[in-house]
């Protein structure tokens, strides 16, 4: 390749995700310009970028979210594109638009895809016109309790009432009885104005203990798009994904068939350029319903790229330079079995309360088919100003029991010292004989796992007896040593008692 | 040789029993076989069965991560304190700073006021979770550096105490 893709990438995230692109971009050997919150100083990502720049103090809205100063840093380094990532401005209209007008290439979609997609109430009428099923309920948004009354008796109760803006749970209400209907309307109303900045609800049918599975779609600007099968993300923490897989066990080859033809033509009707996502939710007959289109590269593509044997992001910069896909995504099968568990720095055993500190040693598991997507190392220090999502852990193995047990490993094999990380509970999720036996609903954590108890003692005894080695043979050092850091917060606060609440 | 660590309220007693690089280390009435396997981790076998533990000792204090779960046991000091204490009591008592860097929600007491242990002093969020910060000890409340609705970090104390004497 005597000429690359671009110029130079800048790369607008933090965090796995910018180490992610950065590898992508090495590979393709195109040079990158990492960006850096004050927080993030010492961070991998701009270790290993070519060139990095710092924009700004650790609250987002002054760095990660500061479009202005994104554009100027690409401006003033000569970059001739971006990648979003995911979070952060990713799914952001203005990203991208502001991008055209500086003549830079966004690597993602059009503004126009992400904000058709970006209205819940839009996307659904636009998708149940282009015949892909929907959840029966509202069409549009709801002008009075009157419209609500009638969508509801129609859809049948119980019926969930979402907020068009909506996200992450909120403005979110169960509705099981007629009579609860219009408190509900209306509590959901105020909370999507306090979390988005607009009221509009709209009402739905529940589904009960459905899964959650989503189609991974490429598209490129040669009329070229197609689907990269399934990922199953069922097993979800307080709407937020823990555990993905491919394939998912509820599919037959027919209904998946099926919903990879929707997901291409939900793709196609929104004029869907580069790599995205169209979530379904499956309920207990096998009925799929389009539930939203994410415009962006998922934390959970590993998953995919594990299964088909492809490079998403490596993708997503070619068909955002103007070339074709690779031709081997038209080839693309499954093979295999894939996980991914995410790594969070949080607290499982006392209510997953975040964890922050230092990292005094980190090891990751090696081995056949593991895979660590990681944006910290050794000495890293993990605050509290962003997403607690330090790494990814990802496994591939010929069937699904091997995939379980090879991950179950190399969660223990992953050493974590210094911060809490939630291994443990994910290991006891998979060990679980309902997740083992593929019966994963959305509901599985608060079903299964509320009344997980730990027995600590056994292993405060084992940890206790490789201390006593190592005490005896303290003499000479047995770590790398790690330079000394402040103390953490944790270490430093005094007597404290968590009087945990969620503040609105 | 006895080694003593202390996990929350459990003292463990770890007799060690050198046996070539490794050891033989009983607690209670159960054997644990121990050998390094390589730097900072090891093999603890009991009954059998054979655990992988990674583990470090650094500033009076072990840290352990037993295949995914992390522990923090202390070591006690020749002199009978604890050398490092418990996570939450290792600060300076008459200095009360935010768990993490946030804003404060309440101040829950005023300059002069005695307080007593565990009495609750202010309430700090962060992440939008609000997190109470108690005294760890009696005493009188001297300074208070900050208002309702300041941002802190973890470096400047929330709140300077007078510890009675005991």
């Amino acid at each position: 390749m005597s000429d690359t893709l671009f110029k130079k990438i800048l790369v607008a995230n933090r965090g796995e995700i910018a180490v992610r692109i950065i590898n992508a971009c090495r590979l393709l050997k195109i040079p990158t310009l990492a960006i850096y919150s004050t927080a993030d100083a010492d961070a991998v990502h701009v270790r290993m970028a070519d060139e990095a720049i710092e924009i700004g103090p650790p609250p987002p809205l002054e760095s990660y979210l500061a479009l202005d100063k994104i554009i100027a840093a690409a401006k003033s380094f000569h970059c001739d594109a971006i990648h979003p990532g995911y979070g952060f401005l990713a799914e952001n209209p203005l990203f991208p638009e502001r991008c055209e007008e500086a003549g830079i290439t966004f690597i993602g979609p059009s503004a126009k895809a992400m904000r058709l997609m970006g209205n819940k109430v839009e996307a659904r009428i636009k998708m149940s016109g282009a015949g892909v099923p929907v959840i029966p309920g509202m069409k549009g948004a709801g002008a009075d309790l009157r419209t609500f009354e009638e969508a509801a008796h129609e859809a049948g109760y119980p019926v969930l009432i979402k907020a068009a803006a909506g996200g992450g749970g909120k403005g979110m209400r169960v509705v099981h009885e007629p009579e609860e209907l219009q408190a509900s309307v209306e509590a959901a109303m105020r909370e999507a104005k306090n979390a988005f900045g607009d009221d509009t609800v709209y009402l739905e049918k529940y589904l009960e203990n459905p899964r959650h599975i989503e189609f991974q779609v490429m598209a490129d600007n040669h009329g070229n798009t197609i689907h990269l099968f399934e990922r199953e993300c069922s097993i979800q923490r307080r709407h937020q994904k823990i555990i993905e897989e491919s394939p998912s066990m509820a599919l037959t080859p027919a209904l998946r068939a099926q919903m990879g033809q929707a997901a291409v033509r939900a793709a196609e009707t929104a004029g869907y350029r580069n790599a995205g996502t169209v979530e379904f939710l499956v309920d207990k007959n096998g009925g799929f319903y389009f539930l939203e289109m994410n415009t962006r590269i998922q934390v959970e593509h590993p998953v995919t790229e594990m299964t088909t044997g492809s490079d998403l992001v490596v993708e997503q910069i070619r068909i955002a330079a103007g070339e074709k896909m690779s031709e081997y995504l038209f080839r693309a099968s499954q093979r295999g079995h894939a996980i991914e568990c995410r790594v969070y720095a949080e607290d499982a055993e006392n209510n997953f309360f975040p964890s922050s500190g230092n990292i005094l040693y980190y090891e990751e598991p090696v081995g056949p088919g593991i895979r660590v997507d990681s944006g910290v190392t050794g000495g890293t220090k993990v605050g509290v100003e962003y997403d607690p999502i330090l790494a990814k852990l990802i496994v591939h193995a010929p069937t699904r029991d091997l995939a379980i047990a090879k991950m179950i490993a190399a969660l223990g094999d992953y050493h974590i010292l210094g911060i809490k990380t939630s291994r443990k509970f994910m290991m006891d999720v998979l060990a679980h004989p309902e997740f083992k036996a593929g019966r994963t609903y959305t509901d599985f954590i608060p079903t299964h796992m509320q009344d997980r108890e730990v027995d600590v003692i056994p292993a405060v005894e084992t940890a206790a007896a490789a201390a006593a080695l190592a005490m005896m043979k303290s003499a000479k050092p047995n770590m790398t040593a790690i330079k000394a850091t402040t103390p953490s917060p944790w270490q430093t606060i005094g007597a404290w008692e968590i009087g945990m609440r969620i503040t609105k | 040789m006895i080694q003593q660590l202390l996990y929350q309220d459990t003292t463990l007693d770890a007799s060690v029993e050198p046996n070539g690089n490794g050891a033989e280390v009983s607690i209670g009435d159960r054997k644990y076989i121990v050998k390094p396997l390589s730097s900072g981790k090891y093999t603890v076998e009991l009954n059998g069965v054979r655990h992988t533990v990674c583990c470090m000792v650094r500033d009076g204090k072990v840290f352990a991560d037993v295949e995914g779960m992390l522990l923090e046991l202390t070591i006690p000091s020749e002199d009978g304190d604890m050398a490092g204490g418990d996570a939450g009591m290792v600060g300076e008592k008459d200095k009360i700073y935010a768990p993490m860097p946030g804003k404060i929600v309440k101040l829950l007491v005023k300059e002069g006021d005695d307080i007593a242990e565990k009495q609750p002093l202010v309430i700090v969020e962060a992440m939008k979770m609000e997190n109470q910060v108690n005294s760890a000890a009696n005493g009188k409340v001297k300074k208070i550096n900050f208002q309702n609705g300041d941002q802190v970090n973890t470096d400047t104390p929330i709140i300077e105490l007078e510890i009675a004497e005991e």
